[in-house]
């Protein structure tokens, strides 16, 4: 079985390996991708133990407590030579990254603590945790809760007594209590009260409206002062039901006694949930984990969207994806049909190819630029002068917004769209188009009814690769569109119910805002993974829709073979 | 010494021997007139002033070696010629009398009125049914019964709907060859035609399938004028009442078949008959 380098080389074996090769790579570059930003990202929302311990730095004891999110070793001679004490006998000493919340207490959630000076580690488990909607999580013992400033049940122990449960179980229905009271709220303030100020602006316009047109009918100036005036009432009515709701929700309080001895008292309107994290058994640990992952795809985000969930971005992404896919489609569809089937083919039609295919490689950033100059200044700013006069000088079309976006990016994959489209035109075999001309059709019914039809698939193509290119663009859309964050979603039960003209949320410039933005940045880090996972999880879904539909169509207008 | 040829060519005489064997062209009703049509692929003239009658309900047979501009004719009778950028057509062409090349001719109502079948069958992506219908719904005809029962004439006609009744509805593309040729017959005098054209229908099929589509031209000639190109010239002589022999863009003879082939008048035909070339 000798055989020469020379031979090997001509069986062709050397080929194959470098092809198979390539395929690998590719493949465990993807799929280390996919893994990394999963494992980072997933883990975060796992309800991990809570360590306590003693540190002494510099002979000054101080209690510790907080989850362990990140451990690594550090260069021994790094550390003594930075002014820390310690045995030169080891090269490396281990450093954890402490997440130890409280930050109204300490002023930041986070500390680093070397391994040798961190002594009595132990996992304590009446340690408990609450998630708040503002300063982070408390990491503490629960002493007492209140009830209007008055102390309604106590114990000082840190034993799981049957007192302590008494008191823990009575907390969380008051946490049950005051979390139903916040959603009342929630749906008052954000429902109710949003759509009387909708309606009151539309009424201002539009007496704004009459006044540009000067007109002097009175009746119609009366009528919408008889609504307004209506709709004031209604607005005094939700306001004192909010009085009401707030006094109820801020009645109870617990105080809770955190790591080196303070007592904190925390409104439990503030709480979104407490749990005791070293008491929990991998069952209880799922379900946390589940309704956490729930809360991160379902909720809007909360503590400028370090914390809470990521819907309006999802659903920002998927509407812009949406509108963008409805816009360039006829768009793209149109201009290949004329370029390839009515065009007369010569230097001109090859000289606009050319200017299609030049068109996909230009930098996103200067669509950003074209679109802010031309869609939102120029069309949207006439759009305003033409039918929003009534709302100048604040602008409505005037300025970024979900329809801009979509268009910016719709003009971005046109050239995509294009060419697949023409591609799959001239795909469709002569003597098909010949059959039903011969049948008596004209061009045109041609087109329609079998032309078309049979290059459906071809056009799902160009919206696929569209789909891919436009969810992940990020640079355009801070021009033209996407914000931070959006008090209310594209789409709502207020009149005309898609609002083309607001700004909204992207997953992919979340990912920038949460990554490079933060003011948190250890506690943001993780969520960076976890949305771009979802990002990608999104355009996945988005794309294999468009898959299902393309392969659908195929299978309808398999092309003859020919 | 034609006989002879004949003989030793195998043409088969027996096909030859059909009820009206006193075919006159004098005699027939003249579907089709063609007046010294001259038509140039840019600079390149492929048909060379051809003049010929084709007469009502009879099947017409055009020969010829590749290349000799039989194709490119038939192509002139629904002005299919038209799709193609540099043909030029001079002369002219008519239907019953009508000018065809005229300006103002609705090219689609005379595409409808001279059907095509081609080659290679081209059945729409669609299901059987609505490949019949698809000429139908074209003219704007929607009303269901009327598609129904056109559908089943025409697919009757085709030779084809006892093999297809029970799958109207499924697709055109998982027939035979065979059966998507007939359906696309069938598709065409769905729309009652006047004049079917035939490009070489059965050079992309079996001999069985071409042996149907011979007895089905056979029964069709009684309602439609029909021309066909074919490469092959015992089916010419088989299907055919008359016969046009071309070589390279001129018509060389045109005559009743069975004239043509036991007694050419002239010495190209007799030579291309006779296998000398082509």
């Amino acid at each position: 079985m000798n055989i020469s380098v020379k031979e090997w080389f001509k069986s062709g074996s050397p080929w194959v390996w470098m092809n198979a090769g390539a395929v690998a790579i590719s493949l465990i570059m993807v799929v280390g991708l996919l893994g990394l930003i999963a494992v980072r990202g997933l883990s975060h929302f796992w309800p991990a133990d809570v360590v306590q311990g003693v540190y002494t730095l510099d002979g000054q004891p101080r209690t510790l407590a907080g989850e362990i999110v990140e451990s690594n070793e550090v260069l021994t001679k790094q550390l003594i030579e930075a002014g820390m004490k310690l045995p030169e006998e080891n090269e490396f000493s281990t450093r954890h990254l402490l997440k130890i919340g409280n930050r109204d207490v300490y002023g930041s959630d986070f500390a680093w603590a070397l391994e040798h000076y961190f002594t009595e580690q132990h996992r304590p488990e009446m340690l408990l945790v609450a998630e708040r909607r503002e300063w982070g999580n408390l990491y503490g013992y629960l002493r007492s809760i209140k009830e209007s400033g008055t102390e309604v049940a106590r114990y000082d122990g840190n034993d799981k007594s049957a007192q302590y449960l008494a008191l823990w179980d009575n907390l969380q229905q008051r946490i049950q209590r005051a979390l139903e009271i916040h959603e009342d709220i929630l749906e008052i303030e954000k429902h109710e009260i949003g759509t009387i100020n909708y309606e009151l602006e539309r009424l201002r316009l539009k007496e704004r409206g009459l006044q540009l047109k000067e007109v002097k009918e009175q009746s119609l100036y009366d009528a919408i002062t008889q609504r307004r005036k209506e709709l004031d009432a209604d607005y005094e009515g939700l306001q004192q039901r909010l009085i009401d709701l707030y006094s109820e929700i801020n009645r109870d309080s617990m105080t809770v006694e955190v790591a080196g001895g303070k007592i904190v008292d925390v409104q439990l309107a503030k709480l979104v949930r407490i749990f005791r994290p070293n008491d929990m058994n991998v069952g209880q640990k799922i379900v946390h984990y589940f309704a956490k992952l729930w809360e991160f795809v379902s909720d809007d985000p909360r503590e400028a969207n370090t914390e809470g969930g990521i819907f309006p971005a999802i659903f920002g992404t998927v509407m812009m994806v949406l509108l963008m896919s409805l816009l360039v489609t006829p768009f793209g569809v149109i201009a290949a049909v004329y370029l390839r089937e009515y065009a007369k083919q010569g230097f001109v039609t090859r000289l606009i190819r050319i200017a299609v295919n030049n068109l996909a490689g230009v930098p996103s950033i200067v669509y950003g630029v074209f679109g802010l100059g031309f869609f939102v200044y120029f069309l949207g700013g006439n759009i305003d002068d033409l039918f929003f006069a009534a709302a100048k000088p604040s602008p409505t079309f005037g300025t970024p917004g979900l329809l801009w976006a979509s268009l910016t990016l719709a003009l971005l994959t046109v050239p995509v769209v294009i060419v697949a489209t023409e591609e799959g035109l001239s795909r469709i075999p002569r003597a098909v188009r010949e059959g039903s001309l011969a049948l008596g059709a004209t061009k045109f019914e041609t087109l329609m009814k079998v032309v078309l039809p049979m290059a459906s698939p071809a056009m799902m193509t160009g919206v696929i690769l569209a789909i891919a290119r436009a969810a992940g663009e990020v640079a355009p859309l801070m021009l033209v569109g996407v914000v931070k964050l959006a008090p209310s979603l594209p789409l709502d039960g207020n009149y005309p119910f898609i609002h083309l003209d607001q700004k909204f949320m992207h997953l992919g410039f979340h990912i920038y805002d949460v990554g490079f933005q933060s003011p948190n940045v250890e506690a943001a880090r993780p969520l960076v993974y976890a949305t771009a996972l979802l990002l990608v999880l999104v355009i996945a879904l988005l794309n294999m829709s468009a898959i299902a539909i393309r392969n659908h169509l195929r299978e309808k207008y398999k092309a003859l073979e020919m | 010494m034609t006989m002879e040829a004949t003989k030793t060519h195998s043409i088969d005489i027996s096909a030859l021997q059909r009820q009206n064997q006193s075919l006159r062209l004098e005699d027939e009703t003249i579907a089709l007139t063609v007046r010294d049509l001259q038509l140039y692929y840019g600079e390149k003239r492929a048909l060379h002033g051809v003049t010929m009658d084709i007469p009502k309900n009879r099947v017409t047979a055009f020969i010829g070696p590749s290349g000799c501009g039989k194709s490119t004719l038939l192509r002139c009778f629904n002005r299919m010629n038209d799709l193609v950028d540099s043909c030029r057509i001079e002369g002219q062409m008519a239907l019953y009398g009508q000018n065809i090349y005229e300006r103002g001719v609705d090219v689609a109502d005379l595409r409808r009125r001279v059907g095509m079948v081609f080659q290679k069958p081209n059945p729409f992506p669609k299901s059987i049914y609505e490949n019949v219908a698809y000429g139908l719904r074209i003219q704007g005809i929607n009303k269901k019964r009327t598609i129904d029962e056109t559908v089943e004439w025409a697919l009757k006609s085709a030779a084809l709907w006892d093999e297809v009744k029970d799958r109207l509805h499924e697709s055109a593309l998982g027939m035979s060859g065979g059966q998507q040729q007939r359906l696309v017959i069938a598709r065409t005098i769905a729309v009652k035609p006047e004049v079917l054209l035939l490009d070489e229908p059965a050079s992309a099929l079996d001999p069985i399938s071409t042996l149907k589509i011979e007895e089905l031209i056979n029964e069709l000639k009684r309602d439609f004028t029909i021309v066909i190109v074919t490469h092959n010239m015992q089916q010419a002589a088989r299907v055919s009442d008359y016969t046009a022999f071309m070589y390279m863009g001129d018509l060389i003879e045109f005559g009743v078949t069975d004239h043509l082939f036991t007694n050419p008048e002239k010495k190209q035909t007799e030579d291309y008959i006779t296998g000398r070339y082509g």
